[in-house]
């Protein structure tokens, strides 16, 4: 069977005018693409095909030699790979390919560079096309007259699983993207509704994006090559290159719906040992998507067999069905064998199942404290009862301790994933990189180990393929021929760090300026300190990698890694030395459960202050305190002016202490962003179990959540980063209720 | 059997949790209902709409509170309010402030009526119907509608509507 990219490159080179650098360009991608990652063709045909790409580098090299001449050779290139295919697969039933390609060169129609004209003779060939094939033809049609034709052979066969692909994590990549194949497709129909916006499209590129990295990394060739085009599609739609038309909207829903019958092929065929088999729309999408120009121009580009729809449509489906017959029968006994694999010493628990569990557990904590504090109890002077009920306590806080810990695990597996993938990343990029892992066994909450995995997987990905240079540019910059690449985790203070350490090139500060500069990001007349520019390649969009590959470069991935990492209270810092090297610093709070808090008091009101962020808390003296007109407060503070935020204010909460020194100043935030927030009493430090406002209240700028006080009662727990960047906006709005129906 | 109402009347039949707000008796549709709790201490929550009253704790999950006084625009209560009721919407767990709860109560589709028309000033749209038993009218509210609006909802003073009691 001919692979359905030579297909197109045969039928896109004789189209090609010498000076089309873009077009030649992505064709030579497409090429070298296949040369290098298609695992069916043959050796030989790879080897064409990667003539051929180096003939049309050439070109755009603009290396000495008729550039017309070069397109020639690229276009015999290709001939010879397809040719080479049919002599590979001489015993299969196949389209003749050269044909195409014969009238395509034929003097005759030297002039039709355009697809329209070749297609009427070929129109034929189509039509003499026997009905026992199971190529799924594609054709067009216009209203007025067949414009084109290209013939595809559908390749029901689509790889097999590699054998040393790690079982398990194939399980948590398909649930995962199948999790994500959601998200897109709800966030694909808000855009139906909403073609504007971004932050959906950005969805459903992320999803993509994932999808072909980790799929890259597990060796499905054929699906990270197809979420790579589907993603090419949105990455043009977030660029604004393309509208959101209806057109792009189906072509996505498709892919989505393609992606997740390849999920489902994937799971069939790791269990059945048999190959993938390709999902049913897979050949004419990909061939949409190849073209997605033409398709999107609203010339109808194909119409499935027009000489004899119903034989093609049966056709199509008979091989799959006969397929899942065969799956069917030995599909029963490995399934058998798998689940004795799986079979541990542990238990699976859903992690809501668990969460409950813990709240419950927190609940029972309080209940029985109330209990301890009921005058029945605490003033009966009945010892025996007091003993027995602080007996009860301490058997709870042991129960308390033992389900949070529940919920923490090693990085271990985590790091694990990523050795492999510093592997085959290198590997794929022509790199010799060596992983150092450190502090495996440091345990962090499951949700953070979770959160923080895609981010990671990221960060490596991108220490490998930009950080860390080729081997060659190493030993001219005098550093050892492999490059080094650390992980390490481990506790400070009440935070767990997991640091990425590479000695690759650094980051280019310049070319990171000139980028943002290029894209909008910051505007020319402001003058950047290094961590700010640092900071730049967190913005949505930004990439400084010169060329797009199916591991990295698209600029999608650091605004997710700082995304998934703030979600989880965590942050992320960069230091970076041109030439040296790189060290992102993930620093992340030990468990998502538990907070240290401080308990203030304004008015009748109870807030939770995170203790993390407090510096200090002290009652000023008149003169510390001045006033900035119209209504600025500051303190001073050895030495140093800090902008005082009324609690009461912020939060319009009536009875509170309004002189500063009759109250408390909390200095709270960091860096810069320091504030000193009025609060009218310290109550004491209490650890939290931080939780969601619920979904009927939404977000509240100022509140990161709830928790449950010691009485039962919800104290609110104050987000102090959001607290100071709202003092300064002065934006104290009251929000509508959010719902999520 | 012949009402008119728009929303499928026959469906509307079936039976409804009746409470007293401000001297009037609501219904809301019992599947809706969750659970109803007696009134605890709410934490308030800054920089929301006056309605919500802010948040309390539900066996260990924080869910916000609705004042439907406040949402209906009528004055403050005089007397302590009792309950809460606890409403599933959309997923989403929401407990309103009550009165005191009446009980469960059978309206058949034909006791209800569809809500009479009083200008555009009133929103009869948060109302299934005017559910008539036992010689008592109960406004029977749409709760998914009152819970996912975001603004303040006239239906106090219905004219008209008192003198049945």
């Amino acid at each position: 069977m001919i692979p359905v990219e030579l297909n197109d490159a045969a039928f896109i080179v004789v189209q090609l005018e010498p000076a089309e650098h873009e077009d030649i360009k992505a064709l030579r991608d497409t090429l070298r693409h296949f040369a290098v990652f298609d695992a069916t063709a043959t050796t030989q045909v790879r080897a064409h095909a990667q003539q051929a790409a180096t003939f049309l580098n050439l070109i755009l090299l603009a290396a000495p030699g008729d550039p017309a001449v070069l397109l020639t050779q690229a276009s015999e290139a290709i001939d010879a790979a397809i040719k080479a295919c049919e002599a590979a697969s001489i015993n299969e039933p196949r389209i003749t390919q050269t044909d195409l390609i014969a009238i395509a060169h034929d003097p005759g129609d030297a002039d039709a560079l355009s697809a329209d004209m070749a297609a009427p003779a070929s129109a034929n060939r189509t039509r003499r096309q026997t009905p026992k094939r199971t190529p799924t033809i594609v054709a067009a049609v216009t209203a007025t007259t067949v414009t084109a034709i290209v013939v595809h052979p559908t390749a029901v066969d689509g790889g097999m699983v590699p054998d040393d692909a790690d079982l398990s994590l194939l399980g948590d990549f398909i649930a995962e993207s199948r999790d994500s194949m959601a998200g897109a497709e709800a966030a694909l129909l808000e855009l139906e509704a909403n073609p504007e916006d971004i932050e959906a499209i950005n969805t459903v590129f992320r999803a993509f994006h994932t999808v072909k990295g980790t799929a890259a990394f597990m060796g499905l060739d054929k699906l990270a090559d197809f979420a790579h085009h589907a993603e090419s599609l949105l990455s043009r739609v977030r660029d604004r290159e393309l509208p959101y038309t209806q057109a792009v909207a189906n072509l996505s829903l498709r892919s989505n719906d393609v992606l997740g019958e390849f999920l489902e092929a994937v799971e069939t065929s790791v269990q059945s040992h048999e190959p993938i088999t390709l999902p049913s729309d897979y050949a004419l999408l990909m061939h949409d998507l190849l073209n997605v120009d033409a398709v999107l121009a609203g010339v109808e580009t194909r119409v499935a067999a027009a000489p004899a729809p119903s034989a093609t449509v049966a056709d199509t489906v008979a091989p799959i069905a006969a397929t899942a017959a065969i799956d069917a029968a030995p599909r029963a006994q490995p399934t058998r064998a798998a689940a004795k694999n799986d079979s541990d010493l542990s238990v699976r628990v859903r992690t809501d199942r668990l969460d409950r569990l813990i709240d419950m557990v927190g609940e029972l904590v309080i209940a029985q404290s109330m209990i301890a504090a009921d005058p029945a109890v605490a003033a009966s002077g009945q010892h025996d009862l007091v003993k027995k009920v602080s007996q009860a306590g301490k058997i709870m806080r042991e129960l308390q301790d033992l389900s949070m810990s529940m919920r923490m695990v090693p990085m271990k597996s985590t790091f694990q994933k990523l050795t492999r993938l510093v592997r085959d990343v290198a590997l794929k990029a022509g790199k010799v990189v060596e992983l150092v892992t450190d502090g495996e066994e440091t345990e962090l909450d499951r949700n953070m180990v979770d959160a923080i995995a895609d981010p990671l997987v990221h960060m490596v990905r991108n220490a490998v393929d930009h950080g860390v240079e080729g081997p060659e540019d190493r030993m001219r910059a005098g550093k050892p021929r492999a490059g080094r690449v650390k992980l390490a985790a481990f506790q400070q203070g009440g935070s767990v760090i997991v640091e990425l350490r590479d000695d690759g090139r650094g980051l280019n500060r310049d070319r990171i300026l000139a980028k943002a500069l290029e894209k909008g990001l910051v505007s020319p007349n402001h003058t950047l300190t290094d961590s700010e520019i640092n900071a730049l390649i967190f913005a949505p969009g930004f990439s400084t990698a010169e060329t797009v590959t199916d591991i990295s470069g698209r600029g999608v991935g650091m605004d997710v890694v700082r995304r998934n990492i703030e979600s989880i209270r965590g942050r992320i810092d960069i230091q970076s030395v041109l030439g040296q090297g790189t060290v992102f610093q993930i620093r992340l709070p030990l468990t998502l459960a538990v907070t240290d808090g401080m308990l203030v008091r304004v008015a009748e009101e109870r807030y939770i202050v995170p203790l993390t962020s407090i510096s200090l808390s002290f009652r000023p003296e008149p003169d510390m305190l001045s006033t900035i007109p119209p209504n600025g407060e500051v303190v001073m503070l050895r030495g140093e002016v800090l902008p005082v935020l009324r609690l009461h204010q912020m939060f319009n909460i009536q009875n509170a202490v309004t002189n500063p020194c009759e109250a408390i100043l909390m200095i709270v935030g960091d860096g810069e962003h320091r504030v000193a927030l009025l609060v009218d009493q310290l109550l004491g430090q209490q650890q939290v179990v931080a939780k969601a406002l619920g979904d009927g209240v939404g977000e509240i700028p100022g509140i990161s959540g709830g928790a449950i006080l010691s009485d039962g009662r919800v104290g609110l727990i104050i987000d102090v980063a959001r607290m100071t960047s709202l003092a300064r906006t002065g934006d104290a709005r009251p929000r509508a209720l959010s719902f999520a129906a | 059997m012949t009402s008119t109402v728009d929303r499928s009347p026959t469906s509307l039949g079936g039976k409804y949790l009746t409470f007293f707000l401000a001297g009037e008796e609501y219904g809301v549709e019992i599947l809706r209902v969750q659970e109803i709790i007696s009134m605890m201490p709410v934490t308030r929550v800054p920089r929301t709409p006056s309605y919500i009253r802010g948040v309390i704790n539900l066996r260990g999950k924080v869910i916000p509170i609705m004042d439907l006084r406040e949402k209906f625009g009528m004055p403050p209560a005089t007397e302590p309010e009792q309950v809460m009721i606890v409403v599933q919407v959309a997923g989403v767990q929401i407990g309103v402030v009550a009165d005191k709860v009446s009980e469960v109560a059978s309206i058949a589709a034909a006791d209800i009526d569809p809500t009479p028309d009083f200008g555009a000033e009133i929103h009869t749209e948060f109302l299934l119907g005017l559910g008539k038993s036992n010689g008592r009218l109960r406004l029977l509210l749409d709760i998914e509608r009152v819970l996912s609006t975001d603004e303040v909802i006239a239906i106090a003073s219905l004219p008209g509507l008192t003198q049945s009691d």
